[in-house]
């Protein structure tokens, strides 16, 4: 099973590295955001929250994720192109394991968004955001992004089997993405919010990635939060996962 | 190689798309399941092929049963599904090499293998580019060759040569045959070109509404449409026609008389040799025969007889019409004459000197496993006995056309 997931996510990477175009693509939207979102919202965060440092600092976080958002939710929409042409019936008449044909999409998934986030902060550093640079940071931000991505991947996977067609599924990506990123402290600190969004964000995975982001990019490090964050993303990717495999199990006609 | 009992398909839309299919797949032969679109050819290589569930029935593929020993199933079978399913953006190579290793084998194994298929299919140049950038026909060999990467003894070819110009479609069929002859490769494929079927298969299996109507080599299917159809126009109105019908009705070797407003379609035993004799009998009742047309029966004869239509739906509707009233007539006497050729042939016609030489053929052929697929001969009667050929289910397939087992590979092929 290792072996023919290593074998497929080599062939989505491939054809990924040959059409480098599509991961820059997705970066644009997240970028927009960081530019636009850092001047916008720059002087209300400084007067709100005077201890607070830059808000391109405490934006880059919740740019990062909601980079792996944008990046990882087509996974999905690729899955079903690969139902349509049959590239799926060719890998299921083969003795190939079932789990690793979800799981080589959902890695692939996770590694382009890894790249993705990568590409962000270099960005983000090179406007101005002051974040720590430190190798075991970025490893373990890297970390949550991976996990994060894979979440989202399977999530879009599963959908993509329930749903059956494109337009729906991007439609509830759409639809999905902006709510997650809005009821977290990705734009905006905790501080700031309503007391109910506080309420809602404590049940949503994204608050704590971003926090846990937050927590290993932004000195000091938070060995706490971090933790907390790491576990919640951790778990919640190993659910979305087990449900894409049975999800892709189902689909048997 | 193929044992498929009873298989029975249902949609979750009700509808039945295989519907009590039987079918029984030698070693070593090319079988062509023929139908038109929506027939359930696709839906029955899927069930085989372990991707799709069925309702009923049981289905035997390698030995292994597709429901308790899948992975053993997909281990034998190559399967070369009607959507490509290759990736565009990797190259011939890579798309052969990620097959083999789906397949598991090891890596030099794989490059040996693509060696082979690339010299076989005579893609060796352009194994190295894109496939994004082959044509049709390229991609189909591709295709092939991917299924053939792990050495199956089995392979499915689901509509191998849809959308493929006439030249890409022959040298196709050439590979086909030569991966057949050369290395006993069992082939099931499926069709709705009749010339495909005809000039591929050894045996025949016309599909339709997800039943098989009929099983046999096009010679057989096309000799169960009864010789040769002659067809005579006359002058509107001829006031001797319908005479000289009721007249060549009565001859031996007329099997069938049918009229299609100012035509006569008669089927007879040997078309050429009969024409004199009709022209004079013709000539005898006062007629003039203004135009007359000698066809030996095609596959779509056959396809029209067995399931009241065309399969490329372009029959015109007086045809159609014509056909339905042969149809009705349970396919007239030939069936006896079938019975009648299997107990004794009639001495004397050049039917049974043919058949009495073929005989002598398989005898010579040193007729190893004689009687080797009883299950075929036993199925036909009852597998064609659809609503409209239940006069046919208690028609005998000549036994003696079996005997030799090696027979339908001697048939002619395209070379
Ligand atoms: N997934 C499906 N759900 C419902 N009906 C289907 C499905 N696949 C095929 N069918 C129907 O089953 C019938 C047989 O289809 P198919 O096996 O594809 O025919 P063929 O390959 O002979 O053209 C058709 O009427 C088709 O519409
Ligand atoms: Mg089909």
């Amino acid at each position: 099973m290792l072996a023919d997931t290593w074998h497929l996510f080599g062939k989505y990477m491939r054809i990924t590295l040959r059409m480098p175009m599509w991961t820059f693509f997705t970066l644009i939207q997240p970028l927009i955001w960081l530019v636009i979102f850092g001047q916008l919202f720059r002087n209300m965060y400084q007067a709100s929250v005077p201890a607070g440092g830059h808000y391109m600092d405490f934006l880059v976080p919740g740019i990062v994720i909601m980079t792996v958002l944008f990046g990882s939710a087509w996974s999905g929409v690729s899955l079903l192109r690969d139902i349509t042409s049959g590239t799926v019936d060719r890998m299921l008449v083969s003795p190939v394991s079932r789990v690793a044909i979800v799981l080589s999409r959902v890695l692939h998934s996770a590694a382009q968004v890894v790249v993705q986030s990568v590409i962000i902060l270099l960005l983000a550093v090179l406007l101005g955001a002051k974040i720590s640079l430190n190798p075991l940071h970025l490893g373990l931000m890297l970390v949550i992004v991976m996990l994060l991505g894979i979440a989202f991947a399977s999530v879009s996977n599963g959908l993509a089997i329930l749903l059956q067609r494109e337009e729906p599924l991007v439609a509830i990506g759409n639809l999905m993405t902006l709510p997650l990123m809005l009821f977290s402290s990705a734009l905006m600190p905790v501080a700031l919010m309503p007391e109910w969004i506080r309420t809602v964000a404590h049940f949503n995975p994204i608050d704590h990635a971003v926090a846990a982001v937050r927590s290993v990019l932004i000195a000091p490090m938070d060995a706490g939060t971090y933790a907390i964050g790491f576990s919640v993303v951790a778990v919640f990717a190993a659910v979305t996962t087990g449900w894409a495999i049975s999800a892709f199990n189902s689909l048997r006609d | 190689m193929i044992q498929v009992k009873g298989l029975t398909k249902i949609f979750p839309s009700g509808l039945r798309a295989v519907d009590g299919l039987d079918l029984t797949i030698n070693a070593g032969e090319i079988f062509a399941l023929l139908g038109p679109n929506g027939a359930g050819k696709t839906t029955t290589i899927r069930v085989m092929s372990t991707i799709s569930g069925f309702d009923e029935g049981s289905v035997q593929i390698a030995g292994y049963n597709v429901d308790s020993d899948p992975q053993k199933v997909r281990e034998s079978i190559g399967v070369v599904a009607q959507q490509t399913g290759i990736d565009y953006f990797l190259t011939g190579r890579e798309n052969l090499a990620l097959q083999g290793q789906l397949y598991r084998m090891n890596r030099a194994d794989i490059n040996a293998r693509i060696d082979e298929l690339g010299g076989y299919f005579e893609l060796h140049d352009s194994l190295d580019r894109l496939v994004s950038t082959y044509s049709g026909g390229m991609r189909r060999k591709l295709d092939i060759a991917c299924a053939l990467i792990h050495r199956p003894r089995l392979v499915f070819l689901d509509e191998p040569t849809l959308g493929l110009d006439i030249k890409s479609r022959q040298s196709l069929w050439r590979y086909i045959e030569k991966l057949n002859r050369e290395f006993n490769l069992t082939i099931l494929l499926t069709t709705h070109y009749l010339e495909e079927a005809d000039n591929l298969a050894h045996r025949v299996a016309i599909i339709n509404l997800g039943k098989i109507q009929v099983i046999g080599t096009p010679a057989e299917l096309k000799h169960s449409v009864q010789g040769d159809s002659v067809v005579l126009e006359f002058a509107a109105g001829d006031p001797h026609a319908g005479k000289f019908a009721t007249a060549i009705k009565q001859e031996p070797f007329v099997s069938d008389v049918l009229w299609e407003t100012d035509k006569l379609h008669l089927y007879v035993d040997s078309g050429a040799g009969r024409v004199p004799r009709i022209m004079q009998a013709a000539t005898e009742h006062g007629t003039t025969v203004r135009t007359l047309s000698l066809a030996e029966p095609t596959l779509d004869d056959v396809f029209l007889k067995y399931t009241g239509a065309s399969i490329s739906g372009t029959a015109g509707e007086t045809t159609d019409e014509w056909w339905k009233q042969w149809a009705g007539k349970g396919g007239g006497n030939w069936s006896n004459k079938w019975q009648a050729d299997n107990g004794k042939p009639a001495e004397g016609t050049p039917d049974a000197a043919d058949w009495q030489k073929w005989q002598q053929g398989d005898n010579k052929g040193g007729g190893n496993a004689s009687g080797e697929w009883p299950q075929d001969r036993d199925a036909n009667p009852s597998s064609n006995a659809g609503p409209e050929q239940s006069q046919d289910s208690n028609q005998k397939w000549p036994s003696d056309k079996w005997s030799g087992s090696d027979d339908w590979k001697k048939r002619d092929k395209p070379e």
